[in-house]
């Protein structure tokens, strides 16, 4: 374990998220806030990024357990870094709401534990939605595109970071997919707020919205989220564009070089349209009893069913008061989740349905026990040790999922609350069921819940093993 | 440039890596899920699976727009295949590893047919290297420039060498008159060019520059110059034998030849007649006894697993032969062997991958001046190129002492006409000259990358004449 070059990197890290809190500093000083808590913070980050930066390091070994190291523990670095101007700014009431808000955002989860958000300073509400935008695409992918990383083989980095089954680049360099995975996402960004601006949305407002949605988040600066501005444009903007950000970015590296056929022909992308429309339907039927038109409901429906299946978390509607036959089909949405290689969390629609054609495949095997069968994704072959890691996989996110719940029923919530919060966090959505709902908050949690939950929400946007990988001793030993 | 390697192999990975480091966009076809993992793991390349020969998947790789193709799979036809159909959907040069000796008769054709720029048969780049070792004994390794009128050579220095011990710049006038020059040294694998006040000391590899009859009274003047080889032992009879038993042969060197499989004796015998095989194991130090290892003047090692040549040349060298040459396709034990003593390490791989650099830098520079070889030296630690001046070379007729180069940057021979020059202080270059450039770290692409035009004052050029 090349403990030093870790540091070192996790230094260059945390100078780079110096500079991009600059950039809530900017917004607090154009509002005439306190620019204290940022000041504060930028002095704090800068002296340990510059400190552990120039730790002197002669060993270059970098490999997959430093990679997975690194990951894990910027991330829980980033969380408190994050939670440092929310302490400062003296708005919440303990340090563990702070770090729980802070890790809330980078794993653009959007769980809140503030009760009155608007009553916030403006750079606070800025810099909450802006780590949703860092953390959506990631704060490694970011560091690799715009700093050179010391010769370290960033491919590891950036695999631990970005979600999905399999990792391919989009070109043969990693710093320059990572640059175009960035320009993407900023040029879909800035496209959402010139549409939200135009639909009439006050411009900081935009900005708040674009960023959350982009990370596929979900902070707001209203306490009615989306639903406070009862505008059908805003809601339609919205779930377009919490949609593109849910989809593999790949697709639109395809769509910029013309690869059309490889598009039409994704089965992700298929299986996701697929799914988002059947649950809308089903559960625009199912509201029928709640609504008085169809047309209504339907609406409802599908800003609901993107925010949740994007795993960002808006709401126009609180759908705890929903019949539950509505609730239980965006719970099993929390569970699937966005695509891989997307902003969103959950457990990516390719893996549920690499998982279904395995356990297609499975059954057929079973009446024609000889049988010979591979499993394929976009008329591949899918490796069988990438399926047995997928297994592995969803049997850890299950585990998480529980074992989460358990700890937080210890505070004596229901069943619902209780699991809808572990699911929530572990899948990065925001919002569970009953008191944790739309409407709701996490602030009644204890703190022990609080720690839980923050440490699932970085387990979950890692998918798992690059924090488990922290608890594990043999990731530590010298040998 | 966008480069599309076919076959994640020994060679394919090794060329990879190199090209990486070069900063080269790299994608990497193969059919092996497991090797393209190790790829992409280990080096910041793209990896597409698939067979080299498919359309599809050679468009993916992004073969259509690439500058250059390297088929080296471990299949001559799929690589010919492969570069045909990279060329039809546009690739711009492509190059193919062709290893079958029935193929080297009609190369020519095939290349013409095939649309294959550039075909590199590490089995035959492996036996000419070998025999340039065999031809002159005494040093560690050679490399020519010019077509033969320029050598350079490594030697390693042992205890009681007259240059051990004194600045170079103190040599007796009988060296200083030779017309050569050191070039490099390596001292534990720290490599540097010296200059006038570097000592060597026993166990340093020197590399030196000039023409082959002054390196041959160098080496005179060293008590080097062993005997010409008349006899040589090779253990192996793969691939790289038959080439260096053809090149052997037709200079009149007896050969001993020791194959375990009987089939591939006969079949060498029936090649070479006048070979003596033997069928056997050669890894046994009772056959290479029995066979009578002493009385040979040379030993090669090419069997195909690197632990064996690497035991057996011990051997020999234990034995006393003069001159041991092993095959040992992993770079990352140099260190190891060449501490044992074993000096002419030679590998298929790292030659390989030096012939397909040097084309690749070429095609990067495609004005200005021409890069007509180039050698790694110092297991790569250091690069030995020749150019030839063309009109766009800066600073021609500009006396040296009036120029400064680059850091690590070293004129080492002018080439004019007949003439071959040592550079000094007053010596200039002209159009049309080659020279010879060796150069330690950063790459040298063209002949104007070597002059360090940002600093304002004048130091002499480096190196250490003798």
């Amino acid at each position: 374990m090349n403990i030093k070059l870790v540091f070192k990197l996790i230094g260059r890290i945390l100078l780079v998220e110096a500079v991009a809190l600059v950039i809530p500093l900017l917004v607090a000083l154009l509002y005439r806030e306190d620019p204290v808590p940022f000041l504060l913070t930028i002095a704090i980050v800068a002296a340990c990024g510059l400190g552990l930066s120039s730790l002197p390091c002669s060993k270059k070994q970098f490999f997959t357990r430093e990679g997975f190291v690194s990951v894990g523990l910027i991330w829980i670095i980033t969380g408190l870094v994050g939670s440092l101007p929310f302490l400062f700014c003296g708005y919440f009431a303990t340090p563990m709401d702070c770090i729980f808000e802070s890790c809330s955002g980078f794993t653009t989860t959007g769980a809140s534990i503030l009760t009155d958000i608007e009553s916030l300073p403006k750079g606070i509400l800025f810099w909450r939605s802006f780590t949703h935008w860092l953390g959506g695409m990631g704060v490694l992918v970011l560091a690799t595109a715009i700093v050179p990383t010391m010769g370290i083989r960033s491919h590891y980095l950036t695999q631990a970071e970005t979600p999905g089954p399999v990792f391919s680049k989009l070109v043969p360099k990693q710093s320059q997919t990572s640059k175009i995975l960035y320009s993407i996402y900023f040029a879909l960004t800035a496209l959402e707020i010139v549409c939200l601006k135009l639909a009439g949305m006050p411009l900081y407002d935009c900005f708040i919205h674009a960023f959350s949605s982009a990370g596929t988040g979900g902070f707001s600066n209203r306490n009615a989220s989306v639903g406070a501005y009862g505008s059908v444009a805003i809601e339609m903007i919205i779930t377009v564009f919490i949609l593109l950000f849910s989809l593999n970015f790949a697709v639109y590296f395809l769509l910029l070089t013309r690869r059309w056929k490889e598009v039409l022909e994704s089965d992700e992308l298929r299986f996701f349209l697929l799914v988002v429309s059947g649950a809308t339907l089903l559960i625009t039927f199912s509201n029928l009893e709640v609504y008085s038109s169809i047309g209504e409901s339907l609406r409802y429906a599908v800003f609901q069913v993107a925010s949740i299946i994007s795993t960002t978390g808006f709401a126009t509607a609180d759908f705890v008061l929903w019949p539950k036959f509505s609730q239980m089909i965006l719970i099993l949405l929390m569970f699937c989740g966005a695509c891989a290689g997307s902003t969103g969390g959950g457990m990516k629609c390719s893996r549920v349905l690499t998982l279904l054609r395995s356990i297609r495949r499975d059954l057929h095997h079973i009446t024609h026990p000889r049988s010979v069968e591979v499993v394929k994704l976009d008329g591949k072959v899918v490796g069988e040790d990438t399926l047995h890691s997928l297994l592995v996989f969803v049997g850890a996110y299950m585990l998480l999922v529980f074992g989460a719940a358990l700890i937080i029923s210890l505070d004596g919530f229901s069943f619902a609350e209780s699991f809808s919060a572990s699911l929530t966090c572990v899948s990065n959505v925001g919002p569970g069921l009953e008191s944790i709902g739309p409407t709701g908050n996490f602030s009644a949690f204890s703190s022990l819940s609080k720690g839980v939950m923050s440490l699932c929400m970085i387990a979950g946007r890692l998918e798992i093993f690059p924090i488990l990988i922290l608890f594990s001793p043999t990731a530590w030993r010298r040998t | 440039m966008d480069i599309v390697i076919v076959g994640c192999g020994k060679v394919g990975f090794s060329l990879a890596e190199q090209l990486v480091l070069e900063e080269h966009n790299i994608t990497i076809v193969d059919q092996s899920e497991a090797s393209l993992r190790r790829a992409g793991d280990q080096l910041d390349v793209m990896t597409v699976r698939g067979n080299g020969v498919s359309v599809a998947t050679l468009r993916e790789a992004g073969a259509d727009n690439a500058d250059l193709l390297v088929a080296a799979t471990n299949s001559d036809e799929v690589n010919m295949v492969c570069c045909l159909t990279a060329k039809n959907l546009g690739t711009g040069y492509t190059i193919a590893r062709i290893r079958n000796p029935e193929y080297t008769s009609s190369l020519a054709e095939l290349r013409r047919n095939l649309k294959i720029d550039m075909v590199i048969n590490p089995e035959n780049a492996t036996a000419i290297e070998i025999y340039r070792l065999l031809r002159f004994p005494a040093a560690a390794n050679i490399e020519t420039f010019c077509r033969g009128r320029v050598e350079l050579m490594g030697v390693r220095l042992q205890e009681g060498d007259f240059l051990v011990g004194k600045p170079i710049h103190s040599l007796s006038s009988q060296v200083k008159k030779l017309s050569l020059l050191f070039c490099a040294a390596d001292r534990n694998g720290d490599v540097s060019i010296p200059n006038g006040s570097f000592v060597p000391l026993a166990g340093d590899k020197l590399y030196l520059v000039g023409q082959p009859d002054s390196l041959d009274q160098f080496f005179h003047l060293l008590g080097r110059n062993a005997p010409q080889v008349k006899q040589v032992f090779l253990v192996g009879g793969g691939k790289v034998s038959m080439y260096l038993a053809k090149l052997l042969s037709a200079t009149g060197i007896r050969l001993k030849i020791v194959e375990r499989s009987e089939d591939r004796c006969r079949l060498i015998s029936e090649r070479f007649p006048k070979a003596m095989v033997i069928c056997g194991d050669g890894t046994d130090s009772e056959l290479l006894d029995s066979e009578n290892l002493t009385s040979s003047d040379a030993f090669v090692a090419l069997t195909d697993r690197d632990e064996d040549n690497l035991i057996i040349s011990l051997y020999a060298m234990q034995k006393g032969l003069p001159k041991v040459v092993t095959k040992c396709n992993r770079q990352n034990y140099t260190g190891i062997v060449r501490s044992l003593g074993l000096d002419s390490v030679v590998s298929p791989k790292f030659i390989t991958a030096s012939h397909i650099l040097h084309r690749v830098r070429g095609m990067q520079n495609s004005q200005g001046s021409v890069m007509n070889s180039l050698h790694r030296i110092a297991d790569g630690a250091a690069e030995a190129m020749e150019f030839t001046v063309g009109p766009n070379t800066r600073h021609l007729g500009t006396p040296l002492k009036d120029l400064r180069l680059k850091s690590g940057v070293l004129l080492a021979v002018i080439v004019r006409g007949a003439q071959i020059i040592i550079p000094e202080g007053s010596s200039c270059l002209q159009e049309e000259d080659s020279v010879i450039i060796i150069a330690r770290g950063g790459v040298i692409l063209d002949l104007n990358d070597i002059y360090d035009d940002d600093a304002g004052f004048v130091v002499p050029t480096g190196g250490a004449e003798a």
